[in-house]
C-alpha cells in the first residue's frame, strides 16, 4: 500500500505548487503589463477620448470606488460589529445564537448580483435615493455584513475571560466593560476585518452595476449622485472594446489596493496579538 | 451611575443586531414578491424547464424560459467545484500535515489573496490567458462553459482550502501522538486516518464553494460567451447572474421582463438552498 501514500504526498505537494504559481502568475501578469500604463497622469486625470476611456485617466473611478467602499465599510462595520457584540455578550439563548448565525450566513450566501437587484428595486426606485453612491453602497455593505461579523465575533470570543471577569468583580458594567476593555483590546483584530471587507468591497461590481456605477461621471461631490467605481471601469474598458491597454493600468491599481489592503489587515491582526502577551 | 445610558446602548445594540437578523427574511421576500407578476403570467414551469428566452420578440411572442441558463449555472459550477476539490484538497493536506506553523503562517495569508482579487480582474486574467489558450488551440471562439469553470475553479479555492485544512489540522493534532508512538510513517496516518476522518468538513467545503460558484456574476460573463442556447463543455452559454446583469438595466420598471429578471434571481436562491439542503443531509449520514 506505499504507493498510496506516495500518490497523496505527490498531491499534495504538486497542488500547493499549483496555487502559489498561480498567484504568482495573477500578480506578475497584470503587473508587468500594467506598469507600463501607469503614470502620474494616468492617476490624477479624468478619462478623455473620442470614446470615453480610451485617453485620460481614472481619477473619478478612484474617488469613487473609494466613496462606495466608504459608505459599504460604515454600514458592515455598525451592523457587524453590534451584532457580534450582541452575540458574544447580551444574548443568552443558545437557540436563539444559532438562529442569527444561520441567518447570517444566509445573507452571505446571497448572490452578489441579487443584492444589486434588491437595492436597485427598493432603495434606487422605492425610495427614490436614485442611482447614487449612497445606494451602491448600501448594497455592499449588505454583501460585507457577514464578512465583518464573522471576523468580529471571532476576535471578542477570542479576547481573554479573564480580564472581561475582572472587570466584571470590580462592579464595572457590561457596557462599560465592552466600551472600555473588550473593544481597545479587539481594535486591531477588528479593524483588520473592516480593512479586508472594504477590500472585497471595492472589487465588487454586481452590487453596483444598477444601483449607482456609472460609465463616466465627474469626481463626486456628494452622496446622493452616482459614481464611477474602478471595477465597472475596467469592465467597460473590456467590453466596449475601448482600450486594453488601460483596462491594464486600471486593473494595476486594483491589484496594488489588493495588496496593499491585505498588508494592513495583517499588520493590524499582528498588532493584536502583541497587545495581550 | 451609568444605568440609563447602559440601557440605552444596550437596547441599540439589540435593535442593530435584530435588523441584521432579519434582512435575510427581508431579502427573499422582496425579491419573491416582485417575481410574483413573473411566475403569474409565464407560469412556474415554463419559466423554471422552457428552454427559450426571447423576452424581446420581434416576431411572434416573447418567450421566457430559464432552462439553458439553470443547466449552464449548475454546469459551471460543478466544473469549478470538481477542480477545486481536486486542488484545494490537496493544498489543504500540505498546509495542515507537511508545513510547519512558520510557513502555515505565511501561506494562509499568501492563499487569501485569491479572495482579495476582484472577479473584474479574474475575468480579465481568463480572458487574456484562459480564453486565448483556447484559441489557439484552435476553437474559433475560446469563450466557453469550460473555460469559465477552470476560471471559476480558481476564486473558490480558498474558501475550500480554508474550510478543509482548519480540521485537518485538529485531526493531525489528534492522531499525530498514538501514529508516531505506533511506529506509523506520517504519510500513512495522512492517507489512512486524516483524510477519511476529514470527509465531513470536505462536505461543507463543498457547499460553501458552490454557493460562491453559482452566485459570481462578472468573471463568468466575461468568459462564458453569454449565449442562451443549451450549454455545451466547449460551447457558450449564460448563468442566472450574468444574464440579470446584462438584461437589468435595459428593462422598463415593471414589465413582465423585469419581473422575470427577479424571478429568475429566486431561482437562483431557491437552487443554492436547495443544494445546501442536499449537502448538509448527506454529511448527516457520512456522520453516522
Amino acid at each position: 500500500m506505499k504507493w498510496r501514500q506516495r500518490a497523496v504526498r505527490i498531491w499534495a505537494y504538486t497542488s500547493l505548487l499549483l496555487i502559489v504559481a498561480i498567484i504568482v502568475f495573477m500578480f506578475a501578469y497584470i503587473f508587468a503589463i500594467g506598469s507600463k500604463s501607469i503614470s502620474w497622469q494616468f492617476l490624477t486625470d479624468v478619462p478623455r477620448g473620442g470614446i470615453i476611456g480610451s485617453a485620460g485617466g481614472i481619477l473619478p473611478a478612484i474617488v469613487g470606488s473609494l466613496y462606495f467602499t466608504l459608505v459599504a465599510c460604515a454600514l458592515g462595520a455598525v451592523l457587524g460589529i453590534a451584532t457580534a457584540i450582541y452575540l458574544v455578550f447580551y444574548c443568552k439563548s443558545r437557540r436563539v445564537a444559532a438562529l442569527m448565525q444561520t441567518a447570517i450566513q444566509g445573507v452571505a450566501g446571497v448572490p452578489s448580483i441579487v443584492l444589486g437587484l434588491f437595492g436597485y428595486t427598493l432603495l434606487v426606485l422605492r425610495m427614490g435615493l436614485g442611482k447614487s453612491i449612497l445606494a451602491g453602497g448600501i448594497a455592499q455593505g449588505i454583501m460585507i455584513l457577514p464578512f465583518i461579523e464573522v471576523r468580529a465575533e471571532k476576535v471578542m470570543r477570542e479576547f481573554p475571560s479573564d480580564l472581561i471577569n475582572a472587570s466584571y468583580a470590580l462592579g464595572v458594567s457590561k457596557l462599560h466593560t465592552i466600551g472600555k476593555i473588550v473593544l481597545p483590546g479587539c481594535k486591531g483584530g477588528l479593524v483588520s476585518g473592516i480593512i479586508l471587507g472594504g477590500c472585497y468591497a471595492v472589487g465588487a461590481t454586481a452590487p453596483l452595476i444598477f444601483t449607482g456605477a456609472v460609465i463616466n461621471s465627474p469626481v463626486p461631490t456628494t452622496m446622493l449622485e452616482p459614481a464611477m467605481a474602478l471595477p465597472y471601469h475596467l469592465f467597460m474598458l473590456l467590453t466596449q472594446g475601448t482600450s486594453t491597454e488601460n483596462a491594464y493600468g486600471t486593473a494595476f491599481v486594483l491589484m496594488a489596493i489588493v495588496l496593499v489592503s491585505n498588508g494592513l489587515a495583517i499588520f493590524y491582526a499582528n498588532r493584536r496579538s502583541k497587545l495581550w502577551k | 451611575m451609568h444605568t440609563s445610558l447602559d440601557k440605552i446602548v444596550s437596547r441599540i445594540i439589540k435593535l442593530l443586531a435584530a435588523i441584521t437578523a432579519l434582512l435575510l427574511v427581508f431579502i427573499t421576500l422582496f425579491i419573491a414578491r416582485e417575481s410574483i407578476p413573473a411566475f403569474k403570467q409565464i407560469g412556474v414551469a415554463d419559466f423554471v424547464f422552457g428552454s427559450k428566452w426571447y423576452p424581446v420578440a420581434f416576431v411572434g411572442e416573447p418567450s421566457y424560459g430559464i432552462f439553458n441558463m439553470i443547466v449552464a449555472t449548475l454546469y459551471v459550477s460543478a466544473i469549478a467545484v470538481a477542480i477545486a476539490l481536486v486542488v484545494g484538497v490537496g493544498a489543504a493536506v500540505f498546509l495542515s500535515c507537511q508545513a510547519n506553523q512558520r510557513q502555515r503562517n505565511l501561506l494562509y495569508p499568501f492563499i487569501d489573496l485569491l479572495a482579495g482579487i476582484p472577479s473584474v480582474v479574474y475575468g480579465f486574467v481568463g480572458l487574456m490567458v484562459i480564453v486565448k489558450c483556447f484559441e489557439n488551440l484552435g476553437r474559433s471562439a475560446g469563450e466557453s462553459v469550460l473555460a469559465g469553470g477552470i476560471l471559476l475553479s480558481i476564486m473558490i479555492l480558498p474558501f475550500m482550502i480554508s474550510a478543509c485544512s482548519e480540521t485537518m489540522l485538529k485531526h493531525r493534532e489528534a492522531y499525530e501522538k498514538t501514529s508516531s508512538a505506533l511506529g506509523v510513517s506520517k504519510w500513512y496516518m495522512v492517507t489512512e486516518l486524516i483524510l477519511p476522518a476529514s470527509r465531513k468538513s470536505i462536505l461543507v467545503s463543498m457547499a460553501l464553494a458552490i454557493g460562491r460558484a453559482m452566485g459570481e456574476t462578472m468573471a463568468v460573463m466575461m468568459v462564458i460567451g453569454n449565449s442562451t442556447k443549451f450549454p455545451t463543455l466547449l460551447g457558450k452559454a449564460q448563468t442566472i447572474p450574468a444574464l440579470i446583469a446584462l438584461e437589468m438595466g435595459m428593462v422598463e420598471v415593471n414589465s413582465l421582463h423585469y419581473h422575470a429578471l427577479y424571478a429568475a434571481g429566486l431561482v437562483l436562491m431557491l437552487l443554492l438552498f436547495a443544494i445546501n439542503a442536499i449537502i448538509m443531509s448527506v454529511k448527516q449520514k457520512v456522520l453516522e
